[in-house]
This record gives structure tokens, C-alpha cells and sequence, in this order.
């Protein structure tokens, strides 16, 4: 089970408009920092922030080819973002809390 | 015009999960999801507190009162994250005459649910503006 600050990181990553959008994005195949720029319509120095803040929190990973970077999705962390959320089901979650209150 | 009647007949058969056909998942938005509501949703759930009253609200609903005491967190702070929970839709809210009940809203975490899953690698249709990402 993945600790709270971890979970509370991945979704502080995924808090802002312009980052569910770039992952949004990054969803269908890989993209360089110059289609994300232009789509989003942001200065470089400000996607670079964001770029900076998913890959932190580890939602995606970057890599260098030729002059440009490419950035693409982990699975890994979305796949467990995608199980949390579902863990967080009412009526699903029996069991899965350390709480004495929780039975 | 055509592209309208295939989108909606997607979201037709796309709902409920299960995926379409086997290995070829398809997970269009709900078309009315606001980027603000889903940044929304996901802050609600960036810090570790709120978290933690979320685990507690999917396993039955409870008052501010239980939560100050599980939690061991005073009560006006159980107050303030509970109202960031409730302004996501996350969460909402019961009164009668003797009590408040705070509870976990199973349409919104349906609607989360369903956006995480949008965001798999190679998962994605539709909304995107870059070339290459409407069919």
C-alpha cells in the first residue's frame, strides 16, 4: 500500500488545469516540449515548471532525443492512481484501512 | 457530423465499464467534463488529511465530531477540508433534526474513476488538439 504523502503528491501534481492537460495529451502517444508549447499556449519557462512538478511526483518520465525532449507517461504511477481511486469506492474500501475504528 | 454520431455512440457503449472489445480500450470523457472540475477533484484529494477523511467516509458516513476524534485533528480544521471536499463534489453532506452526516458522492468517484483511467498510456481519445490524436 502506498503511503498517504505519496498518493497526496501524485494528486497536488494533477491539481492544476494546465498539467491535467498535458497529461491529457501525453495519454495518446509521447510528445516533444514544442507541441506541448504550442497547444498550450504557455511561455517555456512556465511548462518547464509543470513538466518539472509531474515528473517529481513521478506521473511521467522525459527523454532526450536529438535537440528535444520527449516526455511520456509512467504506467506504473497511473496504474496505481487508477487503483486508489477505485479503492476510495464507497462500499470498496472494507479492509483496506489501518484504523481500529475500521471493521 | 459523423464524427458526433461516432463519439456519442462510443460514450454509449463505453458506459459502463467494462471495455469495449478486449484489447482495445475505449475511454472518452463524459463531453461536459470541465478541466477545472477534474483539477478541482485532485486538489481536494493533495493533502494527506483529506485523504485520510475520504478513506474514512468509503467505509460509512460519519460526523464532523467522529472524524475530529479518528483523526486527532481539531475541529476546526476537520471543518475547512471537509468544505474543500464537499466545493470538489467528493463528498456532500446530510442534515436532519439531530445530526450531520458527511458522505462519500459514489457519482463523482465514478466520474474520477473513469477520467484515471483516460490517462493510461495509449488510452486517450478524443479532446486533445495536437495532430494525430482524433482517430
Amino acid at each position: 500500500m502506498t503511503d498517504t504523502a505519496t498518493i497526496a503528491r501524485w494528486f497536488h501534481a494533477l491539481s492544476d488545469e494546465a498539467r491535467v492537460q498535458i497529461v491529457e495529451m501525453l495519454s495518446h502517444k509521447e510528445r516533444c516540449v514544442c507541441e506541448l508549447e504550442e497547444v498550450l499556449g504557455i511561455a517555456q519557462s512556465r511548462l518547464s515548471f509543470h513538466l518539472k512538478v509531474l515528473k517529481d511526483a513521478g506521473l511521467i518520465s522525459d527523454r532526450k532525443e536529438g535537440r528535444w525532449m520527449f516526455y511520456g507517461l509512467e504506467r506504473d504511477t497511473l496504474d496505481q492512481i487508477a487503483a486508489y481511486t477505485k479503492s476510495v469506492k464507497p462500499g470498496k474500501h472494507a479492509g483496506s484501512c489501518a484504523m481500529a475504528c475500521c471493521d | 457530423m459523423m464524427g458526433l454520431m461516432r463519439r456519442s455512440i462510443l460514450l454509449r457503449i463505453a458506459y459502463p465499464w467494462p471495455r469495449l472489445r478486449p484489447g482495445l480500450p475505449i475511454f472518452p470523457h463524459p463531453p461536459d467534463l470541465q478541466l477545472a472540475r477534474v483539477a478541482q477533484w485532485f486538489h481536494a484529494l493533495s493533502d494527506c488529511t483529506r485523504l485520510d477523511i475520504l478513506a474514512l467516509l468509503s467505509q460509512r458516513d460519519r460526523s464532523a465530531g467522529e472524524l475530529k476524534v479518528l483523526l486527532a485533528v481539531p475541529a476546526s480544521r476537520v471543518s475547512f477540508h471537509l468544505k474543500v471536499l464537499r466545493e470538489s463534489g467528493l463528498i456532500r453532506e446530510h442534515r436532519d433534526a439531530a445530526s450531520r452526516f458527511s458522505i462519500a458522492r459514489g457519482d463523482t468517484l465514478d466520474l474520477m474513476i473513469h477520467f484515471t483511467q483516460t490517462l493510461m498510456p495509449g488510452a486517450h481519445v478524443g479532446r486533445c488538439p495536437l495532430d494525430g490524436c482524433r482517430d
